[in-house]
C-alpha cells in the first residue's frame, strides 16, 4: 500500500520535473536542472561504493574526469557528428570499466584507511597527468569543443539528461537489489563475516567498484556534452568531495538520497552564489554545508532523507498503534537501518 | 656539486617540515586509530597564523609559538567536540575528518581571503652563507635545525618520559592501558593536542620555505604526509622521519631532472610500498 502510494508520488513528481522546460523559457533554469541530472548520476555512482559497499573513495573524480575528457577529445579531433558523441558515450564508459578493474585491482588489496588515502593518491595522479599533458588536454586552461547540432538545443539535452538519470537510477536499483548487490551490503554490514561465510570479498568489491566507475564515467561524459569545455577542474579532488558531500547529506546507502542532496547542494549553491554579488561571505557556501555534513554523519547517519521519514514515522506513531504488528517490524528496519550506517 | 648540495639541502629541509606533519598524523593514527583527514588543516592555520603574527609582530619565535598553540588548541576543541564521538568507527572517522578539513579551509579563506600571501622569513634567516664555494640558504638550515630538534624531542619524549610510554603502551593495547587506570581519553586529547601543535608548527615554517602560502597548501601537503606515513609505516616515528626524508629528497631530486614527474613520483612510490608491504617500511615496529 504504502510502495505504491510512493510510486505514483514520484510518478508525479517526474511529469512535474518532465513539464518545466513547457513552463519556463529561462535557459539558466534548465541548464541547472539538467546539471543537477547529471551530477545526481555522479552522486548515484559513489553512492555505490560508499552506501551499498562501504568503502570511502578520494578519487572517483577520476572516473568522473575521464569520461568528460573522452567525451571532449573525441568531438574536438574526429568532428562533432552525433555517431560521435554517441561513440564518446561508449568509449567514456569502456574506459570506466577498464580503468575502475586496474585501480580496484591495484587498491582494494589495502584495507580501508589505506584504500581512503590509496585513492587519493591514484586521483592526485590522474589530476597531474591531465595538467603536464598540456599538448592532448590544454593543461589547466582545458579546452573548448562542439557538440552535435541536435545536442545543442538546450531543452532536448534536459531530457536526455533526464532520460540517462532514470535509465541508470532504475538500472542501478536493479543492481542493488540483485544478489550481486545483497551480497556487497553484506560485506558493508560485516565484512569478516562475508567472508567467512564464504563470499569472495575482493572480486564482489571489485564488481561494486566497476559498476560506480562505469557509471561515474558516464555522468563525466555528460558533463561535458553540456559544458562543452574539458578542464582539469573535472579531476580535482573537490569533484570527488562534491559526490562526498551531496551522497552523506542526502542519505548514503538510498539512491534517491544522491539525487536529493545533489539536487539541494546545486541549488543552494547556486543561489548562495548569486547572493555572493551582494556580499562576498556568501561565496564561502560551502561552509555551510561543511557543518550540515559533519552534524549528518555525527547524529543523523542515515542522511537527511531518512531522518525526515524517521521522524515522520514517530509523528504518525500514535495514529498508527492498533497496527502493531507492522510498526514494529518498521522499527525493526529502521533501526537495523540506522545501525548499520 | 652546487647543484647536488642545493638539491640535498632543500630535500632535507622539505623532508622536515613534512615530518612535523607527518609524525602527529602517525601518532594519532597508531595510539587512537583515526586516519585524521583533518590534519592537513592544522599545518594550514598553522602556517597562516605564523605568517600573520609575523608580519603584525616581526617577531619570528612570537610567530612560530603562536602558530603551535593554534594548531594545538584547534586540536583539543576538535577533539574534545567530534572526534571522540566516532573513536572506533573508521567509515565514520574518515567522513567526519574530512567534512573537518573542508569547514576548516573555508575558515582560512574567510578570516585571511581565498588569494595566495606572501611569507617572507624574517630578516636574520635571509640570504645564505658560503663555505667554499658552497652556497647554503640559511633558512633551510634552520628548518633542519628545527626540523632535527622536534624529531629528538619526540623521540625522548616517547622513549624517556612516563607519557611516552603510556602512549607506546595504549598503541599496543589501549583496553589495557585503560584497566591499569590509566585515563586513555585523557592521553588521547594531549596526543591530538600534540599532533595539531606540531602540524601547526610545520606549516607555519614551510611558509617562508616555500615564500608563499595558499588556502590549498593544507590539503596539498596532507597527501604527502599521507604518502610519508604510509611508505614509513603508520603509527612508526622512525618511519615518518625516514619516509619524510625519503619523499623530500625524491622529490626535490625528481623535480630538479624530470619536473613532470615530480609529484607522480611519490604517490608511485607510496603505491609501490603498499603492494609490497601493506604495513610500511617500518610498520609493526615499536617506534
Amino acid at each position: 500500500m504504502k510502495r505504491r502510494r510512493f510510486h505514483i508520488l514520484l510518478l508525479i513528481l517526474l511529469l512535474l520535473v518532465a513539464a518545466v522546460p513547457l513552463f519556463t523559457e529561462s535557459r539558466a533554469t534548465i541548464n541547472l536542472l539538467t546539471h543537477i541530472f547529471i551530477i545526481a548520476i555522479f552522486a548515484m555512482s559513489y553512492d555505490i561504493l560508499l552506501g551499498y559497499t562501504g568503502i570511502i573513495s578520494f578519487g572517483h573524480a577520476l572516473f568522473f574526469g575521464s569520461g568528460a575528457y573522452t567525451i571532449g577529445l573525441l568531438l574536438k579531433n574526429l568532428g562533432r557528428g552525433l555517431e560521435i558523441a554517441l561513440l564518446g558515450l561508449v568509449m567514456a564508459m569502456l574506459l570506466g570499466l577498464v580503468v575502475a578493474f586496474l585501480i580496484g585491482t591495484i587498491s582494494l588489496r589495502v584495507r580501508d584507511t589505506y584504500f581512503a588515502m590509496m585513492t587519493l593518491a591514484l586521483g592526485e595522479l590522474f589530476f597531474i597527468a591531465a595538467f603536464k599533458l598540456r599538448g592532448l588536454t590544454g593543461g589547466e586552461d582545458g579546452f573548448s569543443f562542439r557538440v552535435p547540432e541536435m545536442l545543442q538545443d538546450r531543452v532536448v539535452f534536459y531530457y536526455l539528461a533526464l532520460l540517462f538519470l532514470i535509465l541508470v537510477f532504475y538500472l542501478l536499483s536493479l543492481f542493488i537489489s540483485s544478489p550481486t548487490g545483497r551480497v556487497l551490503q553484506a560485506i558493508r554490514e560485516n565484512e569478516r563475516r562475508a567472508q567467512a561465510i564464504g563470499y569472495d570479498v575482493f572480486r564482489y568489491k571489485l564488481f561494486s567498484t566497476v559498476v560506480a566507475g562505469i557509471t561515474a564515467s558516464l555522468a563525466g561524459a555528460l558533463y561535458g556534452l553540456q559544458e562543452r569545455f574539458v578542464s582539469t577542474s573535472v579531476l580535482a579532488v573537490d569533484k570527488t568531495l562534491d559526490a562526498l558531500l551531496m551522497t552523506i547529506i542526502g542519505g548514503s546507502g538510498t539512491l534517491y538520497g544522491a539525487i536529493v542532496g545533489s539536487a539541494l547542494v546545486t541549488i543552494v549553491h547556486e543561489w548562495f552564489s548569486s547572493l555572493g554579488s551582494v556580499h562576498p561571505i556568501f561565496e564561502r557556501w560551502l561552509i555551510i554545508f561543511g557543518v550540515v555534513y559533519i552534524v549528518v554523519v555525527l547524529f543523523f547517519p542515515g542522511g537527511l532523507v531518512r531522518a525526515f521519514s524517521s521522524l515522520g514515522r514517530r509523528w504518525r506513531k500514535d495514529t498508527r498503534i492498533s497496527t502493531g504488528v507492522a510498526l514494529s517490524s518498521e522499527v525493526v528496519n529502521v533501526k537495523e537501518k540506522e545501525s548499520s550506517c | 656539486m652546487d647543484t647536488f648540495i642545493n638539491l640535498f639541502t632543500n630535500g632535507i629541509a622539505t623532508g622536515m617540515a613534512i615530518f612535523l606533519l607527518a609524525v602527529g598524523l602517525s601518532i594519532i593514527f597508531g595510539l587512537m586509530g583515526i586516519l585524521n583527514f583533518a590534519h592537513g588543516a592544522f599545518f594550514l592555520w598553522g602556517a597562516y597564523v605564523g605568517t600573520w603574527v609575523f608580519g603584525r609582530t616581526q617577531s619570528f619565535f612570537l610567530a612560530l609559538a603562536s602558530a603551535i598553540l593554534a594548531g594545538a588548541l584547534l586540536g583539543v576543541i576538535l577533539e574534545r567536540t567530534t572526534i571522540s564521538r566516532v573513536f572506533g568507527n573508521h567509515l565514520s572517522q574518515i567522513l567526519l575528518t574530512m567534512g573537518l578539513m573542508l569547514v576548516l579551509g573555508e575558515l582560512v579563506k574567510v578570516v585571511w581571503g581565498p588569494n595566495m600571501l606572501t611569507s617572507p622569513p624574517p630578516g636574520f634567516l635571509e640570504g645564505s652563507w658560503e663555505f667554499g664555494g658552497i652556497v647554503l640558504i640559511k633558512y633551510r638550515l634552520f628548518t633542519i635545525v628545527v626540523g632535527l630538534v622536534v624529531a629528538l624531542a619526540v623521540y625522548i619524549l616517547l622513549t624517556r618520559t612516563r607519557l611516552g610510554i603510556i602512549v607506546r603502551a595504549g598503541v599496543e593495547n589501549p583496553e589495557m592501558v585503560q584497566a591499569l587506570g590509566i585515563d586513555i581519553r585523557k592521553v588521547f586529547t594531549m596526543v591530538f593536542a600534540l599532533g595539531a601543535g606540531l602540524a601547526a608548527l610545520g606549516g607555519a615554517i614551510m611558509g617562508p620555505l616555500g615564500g608563499s602560502i595558499s588556502p590549498t597548501m593544507g590539503l596539498d601537503n596532507q597527501l604527502l604526509a599521507f604518502i610519508v606515513v604510509v611508505t614509513g609505516g603508520l603509527g612508526s616515528f622512525v618511519g615518518s622521519l625516514v619516509g619524510a626524508l625519503l619523499v623530500g629528497l625524491i622529490g626535490a631530486a625528481v623535480s630538479w631532472f624530470v619536473p613532470e614527474a615530480a609529484l607522480a613520483v611519490n604517490v608511485l612510490l607510496m603505491a609501490l610500498v603498499l603492494l609490497v608491504k601493506p604495513t610500511g617500511l617500518f610498520g609493526g615496529g615499536n617506534i
